[in-house]
């Protein structure tokens, strides 16, 4: 038997497989459903449910060929009617879920249509050239009918569903009849726990085998007890969030002043304990388009000073908002930054709020969010754009028609060399005026105990993406 | 309870009648303090407690490092005399920056139970009847939430505490322990013939209560500000380290416990020094308390 130990479940825990919100949910979902592609551990697109997932010339209309031979827990084949159902669920125009939003605007539901048990043909309204990264998320599962039974839930993982209680624990059956390598062990149970040191306590002494999100600075404890640790690179952000449309930060002087006060590789050395890499206030680093060729900023107090003084907002005064729900990493790097304006007569007063997301969130003048491994494209839709064009999470209200112009025509743009170009406009239009600061990317560190095998880190997601049927315990 | 009371009154006032009077009712005052310093228990504390009240002003000076400065790599052991904490910075110099907020909070919340809960408690007392009933129900009321239960509802519905919010809910939430104590002990006072001749006086009831009453009251009372005082000491700490202080990232004995628990195994230091300091400190002003509480009661006999 496994267990894995999480953190952030409570008593609203779920198993639906297209609305994850804890890490102990993310764990869950992905041993019990999977997409039809699935990012690899490089970060790759990956063949899962569907063998293939064709465009065509104009990309407005996409042939699926399902996998021969699939079948769901319960033994029934899995048909491309299964995969359109579990789509439309997920791309309800009245209520997207978390993998939908972008879908339900661009999928022409009227024209999409199931050819047979193996083929669907889903047709775009406009052309969408990397329609198939949406379909490779993990909250895009299939079931069976597209339907979510919560007391029987069903799906194609190399684990069936055996029980479940809400923050507390949830226990996986292997499936036998696994389309892909079946897993190792005989039963998989994920363990909620309130805190990061009960559960690396519960590792050092044995009673759990892996754990997700390992706190840096506890990499020494976990070998001193003779575990592993898997650390892998990650697309990984904590940023600073300032608000393009409100004092301070409406003066684009005040958002570059602030860019260069921060201390990146402190920051990284601090907060991450060394394990992170140069962030250059732009997000995505893993896109074939990511701009490595701009100049990385660095930390020039005296220049940030003399924008300061140019916006006439020498001695500002500002409130940083965290909390601890960001994630550990967040009130660290806040207090380093408070130490960092300091040298540039900024005074930075820290304000922690219990808990952060509340309705306060998106309101923030000056704040941190997290954000995980994404491309462009997906990351400056949801983050940038406006609440009504797709971005539900744009923390500092960014509204730039220039740089949403570019997205917009790079994602209907089929050629490679031109859409990099268009991204690398659009990254360049933020990298001089954004609102974000991002100081750097964090690598993934997760624990395991002395007797587990065959972990691998992954870029997407933690512990190999939580791909557990590959992991073995002696 | 009226009429309980009065057939006291009337009873003391008899036998103090009968009996030649009584000579120990001169103003315990400037005995007590002098009484203590004989004993060793009281000394001891007191030596300690000043030590670190002058540790805790002048340490802030003498630290090698700033109080947010960074010195090293986070949970290192190598940088300083003990350490780093989780962040990087030096534990040794956190302590010494640390004590500033606790402390302070610490005695003007005190400070402000103390003055509540003997107001409450020695009107209730000299009140009597009714007013002592109503009050002291009301006290029973605040009593039945726990201290930290009590400080813990307040600070979540505020969501960010300042210093005086924290000062204001030690000392509301210490007042009705406080009052307890203090009318059972004026309740012992305001019976007594000093008291009952300042009224035949004709002497205004505060001026009874402040220049009769109160006097007399001094030792056990500063027995129990000590008491409150390691109370304080403690619950401040405690809120410190359940999250809730006035700056996330300021150097605080009992935030510092939260922020480096999680490298317990690995960097003990950073735990352990905030808890020595704060333990020494509570040993010290209970000590202090001990030894007031020890003369207080030889002083009744």
């Amino acid at each position: 038997m496994l267990i894995h130990g999480a953190t952030g479940g409570s008593s609203k825990d779920t198993l639906d497989p297209h609305a994850p919100v804890t890490a102990a949910d993310i764990a869950r979902v992905n041993n019990l459903y999977e997409p039809l592609l699935f990012w690899n551990n490089n970060y790759e697109l990956e063949p899962a449910l569907a063998e293939s997932v064709e465009g065509s010339e104009d990309a407005k209309t996409w042939t699926i060929k399902m996998r021969a031979g699939v079948t769901f827990h319960n033994g029934k084949t899995v048909t491309a009617d299964d995969a359109w159902k579990s789509i439309q669920r997920v791309a309800n125009p009245d209520a997207p879920l978390s993998a939908g939003g972008q879908l339900s605007t661009i999928l022409d539901f009227g024209a999409c249509k199931v050819v047979d048990d193996t083929t669907l043909q889903l047709v775009l309204k406009a052309p969408y050239a990397i329609l198939d990264s949406l379909l490779a998320e993990y909250t895009l599962g299939i079931i069976p009918g597209g339907e979510f039974d919560p007391a029987n839930p069903v799906g194609t993982g190399a684990f069936a569903y055996k029980s479940f209680e809400p923050g507390k624990t949830s226990t996986f059956t292997k499936y036998a009849d696994y389309w892909g390598d079946a897993a190792f062990v005989d039963e998989l149970q994920i363990q909620d726990f309130s805190d990061d040191s009960a559960r690396v306590n519960a590792l050092q002494a044995g009673q759990i085998q892996t754990v997700d999100n390992l706190p840096y600075n506890l990499v020494d404890t976990i070998k001193g007890a003779g575990g592993g640790t898997l650390i892998t690179d990650t697309g990984a952000w904590v940023p600073f969030t300032m608000r393009v449309d409100q004092a301070p930060f409406n003066d684009v002087k005040v958002r570059q002043a602030f860019r260069l006060i921060v201390d990146r590789q402190q920051m990284i050395d601090q907060a991450l304990s060394g394990y992170g890499s140069l962030g250059n206030d732009m997000y995505a680093p893993f896109d074939v388009a990511y701009a490595a060729d701009l100049p990385q900023r660095e930390q020039d107090i005296d220049q940030a000073k003399a924008l300061l003084k140019e916006a006439g907002q020498e001695g500002l005064q500002v409130e940083l908002f965290t909390g601890d729900d960001i994630g550990s990493v967040a009130t660290a790097a806040a207090n380093l930054f408070k130490e960092q304006a300091k040298a540039a007569g900024v005074d930075v007063k820290v304000t922690k709020k219990t808990p952060f997301y509340d309705d306060q969130y998106l309101q923030y003048t000056f704040a941190q969010d997290f954000w995980n491994t994404r491309n462009y494209i997906p990351q400056a839709v949801v983050g940038t754009f406006p609440p009504d064009q797709g971005g539900t999470y744009n923390e500092t209200h960014w509204d730039n028609a220039d740089h949403r112009d570019l997205v917009n025509a790079a994602a209907q743009e089929l050629d490679d060399t031109k859409r990099a170009e268009l991204l690398h406009q659009a990254q360049e239009i933020e990298y001089n005026e954004g609102g974000l600061i991002i100081w750097g990317f964090r690598q993934q560190v997760d624990g395991y105990g002395p007797n587990v095998n065959g972990l691998e880190g992954s870029k997407y997601l933690p512990l190999g993406s939580y791909k557990f049927n590959k992991v073995s315990v002696q | 309870m009226t009429a309980d009371q009065s057939h006291e009154h009337e009873h003391v006032s008899l036998s103090g009648e009968e009996a030649p009077p009584p000579p120990p009712i001169a103003p315990a005052e400037p005995g007590t303090f002098k009484k203590a310093l004989r004993q060793k228990r009281f000394t001891v504390g007191l030596g300690i407690t000043v030590l670190l009240v002058a540790f805790v002003i002048f340490a802030p000076y003498l630290a090698p490092y700033g109080e947010n400065e960074v010195a090293g790599p986070p949970y290192n052991k190598a940088t300083g005399l003990f350490g780093t904490d989780y962040l990087g910075q030096d534990v040794l110099s956190r302590v010494m920056h640390g004590g500033g907020e606790i402390l302070l909070i610490a005695l003007l919340g005190t400070l402000l139970g103390m003055v509540l809960g003997i107001a409450i408690g020695v009107v209730a007392a000299y009140g009597g009847g009714w007013w002592d009933e109503v009050l002291m129900r009301l006290n029973d009321v605040i009593l039945s939430f726990p201290q930290i239960l009590l400080a813990l509802v307040v600070l979540t519905a505020l969501q960010r505490p300042s210093a005086w919010v924290l000062i204001v809910l030690v000392g509301v939430s210490h007042a009705p322990r406080v009052a307890r104590l203090a009318r059972g002990v004026a309740l012992g006072i305001v019976t007594r013939d000093f008291v009952i001749a300042a009224e035949a006086l004709g002497e205004r009831r505060s001026r009874v209560i402040l220049a009769e009453v109160l006097p007399n009251m001094n030792a056990p009372l500063l027995a129990e500000g000590g008491l409150r005082l390691t109370y304080s000491i403690g619950l401040v700490g405690a809120l410190g380290f359940l999250g809730f202080s006035a700056d996330p990232g300021a150097a605080n004995w009992g935030q510092m416990i939260q922020e480096n628990r999680l490298g317990l195994a690995t960097q003990p230091w950073a735990v352990l020094a905030p808890v020595l300091i704060i333990a020494i400190f509570a040993i010290g002003t209970n000590l202090m308390a001990d030894g007031i509480a020890q003369v207080a009661q030889r002083g009744d006999n």
